[in-house]
């Protein structure tokens, strides 16, 4: 019993620190980022192909995950997203081009990644870091899930206290309200938006290079499932709260949990989109969103 | 041509089912909605079809006729049920019905075959049937996007609320869309799993949304043409993409990449745009010509017919 509520805790940080990054896109910036997943896989893919030529230590290997990551999410945010934000005549056209534009640009790296492993799943056996477990008498952690928990809640706190404290947050919150009068008020709107699209990316990085270690490998598709959870998390908690994806992911990966253990796991992945859909016909603004400000 | 007909049959049966499926998004995205129940229902039909047909072993016309009738129903209950939602939002809630009907079928048990699916619906539908189909269809849509009817539905896309107060009956069209939707998925659906006799949850999950979307952005979203192209492009792109062998998902997504970010009104919208420009070049040289010119730009483009409608300048029409 225990060992399940600290398997689903785990489960459920991971889900967090992917989800984190494209809540607060899409709640500050309004960029709903369907290529998180693809950044997240290949963030950790890149991590692999390194580590089979040096073995680096799980610093280095979840630092450099993280700044691939930020790398193509900022590459992604000047090259499409921005295009097509400057271009679109409303706002409503731009939301389905955003959506359309990071379907395909996510088989981009996807591509790549099944064609050069052949879609067999990679890991970082040639990694400086071994998984170790202790026994607690009646549970027993690894090193990485520790890690895991500490990151995600650690880094949610941050960004949640960032958002909340810090003047930059402020602004980033500003813009999610309403963009124009925030760049009235000496917003530097542009500037702010990159930095959202790094800081997503990053944590998207960084969670895929978690997740290999936490796995042992992972196959090049594996960002297609968490984006789908990671869509769930969010609705459930309500789009841009920091404290709502939190308590999403948790009670996703709780659910999810209670059904693999008491079933033969076959109606998993309904939990998800059975979630999305509930929500967003009881109440669509989730459980901790914030009353829909924008004016037509 | 007779033995092009015979070694092509598959892909030409793929490619007006394909465009069935992406008219089932495009039809509600006309009308401003941004709804993928059409996938959803593209399930209902297969399974419907298939179920009945080898069961019963009823014809073909009645298994894909109940196929679409059922999904036009479920069309109608998820209008009714989703009416709050608009934009994004409900997106998500519709490919998420879409999701959800693929682990239905997973667990279906005895009636849809579980994870391995159904096999041996075999029936008398034909390439030619298809084909039918898929032109009777065409038609009517583009009936339906001329005249009034195709002038009201463009008011609902670009602004519901003028649309409501011109007296279009908005809630109406919307719902309307989602039985359409719900109708051509499920015909799409039906008619797949009886030409390939088989049908399994791997056939109707998240790359059909990812499909019919990337048709509908590549030809066009705002007509049913566009979803033609798109639909003849991307099912003969695979065998024109041999040569670059292994890389072929790879300039995939660099198309749809490209085609999402730069040319949003799909190839359809180019073609529109330089013919309209032909044409004021041409007509620019006499005066008379010049008005007339812009009568006719004025009578293909949707915003300023919007305009005409709702301004001043409606009485200035001929």
């Amino acid at each position: 019993m225990a060992q399940d509520v600290l398997n689903a805790l785990t489960l459920g940080s991971l889900y967090l620190l992917f989800a984190l990054g494209m809540s607060l896109a899409w709640g500050t910036i309004g960029i709903l980022n369907f290529a998180h997943g693809s950044i997240f896989m290949f963030a950790a893919f890149s991590a692999h192909l390194i580590v089979r030529e040096v073995s680096l230590p799980i610093p280095a290997m979840i630092l450099l995950g993280a700044l691939v990551g930020a790398a193509l999410s900022v590459l992604l945010q000047v090259l499409a997203f921005e295009p097509i934000q400057r271009r679109a005549k409303d706002h409503r056209k731009a939301e389905l081009q955003i959506l359309v534009g990071g379907i395909g640009i996510a088989i981009i790296p996807l591509a790549i990644a099944q064609r050069i492993t052949k879609s067999v799943p990679f890991g970082y056996s040639n990694g400086a870091f071994s998984v170790s477990t202790y026994d607690l008498g009646f549970v027993r952690v690894s090193n990485i899930q520790l890690l895991i928990l500490v990151t995600a809640l650690g880094l949610a706190g941050l960004i949640g206290w960032w958002l909340r404290a810090a003047r930059p947050g402020l602004a980033l919150r500003a813009i999610g309200v309403d963009s124009e009068v925030a760049t009235m008020m000496g917003v530097d709107r542009r500037r702010l938006a990159l930095l959202t699209m790094a800081v997503a990316g990053g944590l998207a990085g960084l969670a895929g290079v978690l997740l290999t270690y936490y796995l042992g490998s992972i196959a090049p598709e594996t960002g297609d499932a968490f984006l789908l959870k990671a869509f769930a998390a969010i609705i459930l908690g309500g789009v841009g709260s920091i404290l709502g994806v939190v308590v999403g992911a948790m009670v996703l990966a709780g659910i999810e949990t209670v059904v693999l253990v008491t079933t033969d796991g076959s109606w998993t992945p309904a939990i998800a989109f059975g979630l999305i859909f509930l929500m967003l016909l009881v109440r669509p603004n989730g459980l901790f969103g914030r009353q829909e400000v924008r004016r037509t | 041509m007779n033995t092009w007909w015979l070694s092509n049959q598959i892909l030409i049966q793929s490619t007006f089912i394909s465009l069935l499926l992406a008219l089932s998004i495009q039809v509600p995205l006309r009308a401003g909605v941004f709804s993928f129940a059409g996938v959803g229902s593209y399930a209902i039909g297969a399974y419907t079809a298939a179920i009945l047909t080898i069961r019963y072993q009823v014809p073909g016309i009645v298994a894909i006729g109940a196929g679409v009738l059922l999904a036009a129903v479920v069309g109608y209950l998820l209008a009714l049920l989703v009416a709050r939602l608009a934009g994004l939002y409900l997106g998500m809630a519709t490919i998420s019905f879409a999701l959800l009907l693929g682990v239905l079928a997973t667990n279906g048990g005895d009636l849809t075959g579980g994870a391995t699916g159904l096999y041996g619906a075999i029936s008398t539908v034909t390439t030619e049937h298809v084909i039918a189909v898929a032109v009777v269809v065409m038609v009517l849509l583009a009936a339906s996007e001329r005249g009034a009817f195709g002038r009201k539905v463009d008011a609902v896309r670009e602004d519901p609320q003028l649309a409501v107060s011109l007296g279009v009956n908005v809630i109406g069209v919307r719902r309307m869309v989602f039985v359409v939707s719900g109708a051509l998925g499920a015909c799409a659906g039906g008619m797949n799993s009886l030409l390939r006799t088989t049908v399994s949850p791997e056939t109707v999950g998240f790359h059909l949304v990812v499909t019919a979307l990337t048709m509908i952005i590549i030809g066009g979203a705002l007509s049913w043409a566009g979803a033609a192209i798109g639909a003849v492009i991307f099912t003969w792109l695979p065998s024109l993409l041999h040569t670059v062998g292994e890389w072929q998902l790879l300039v995939y997504g660099l198309l749809v990449a490209f085609a999402a970010v730069y040319v949003p009104n799909g190839l359809l919208g180019l073609l529109q745009t330089g013919w309209r420009r032909l044409q004021r070049r041409g007509r620019r040289i006499p005066a008379e010509g010049a008005a007339a010119g812009t009568s006719v730009t004025a009578a293909q483009d949707p915003e300023q017919e919007l305009a005409a409608l709702g301004g001043p300048t409606g009485e200035a029409r001929p």
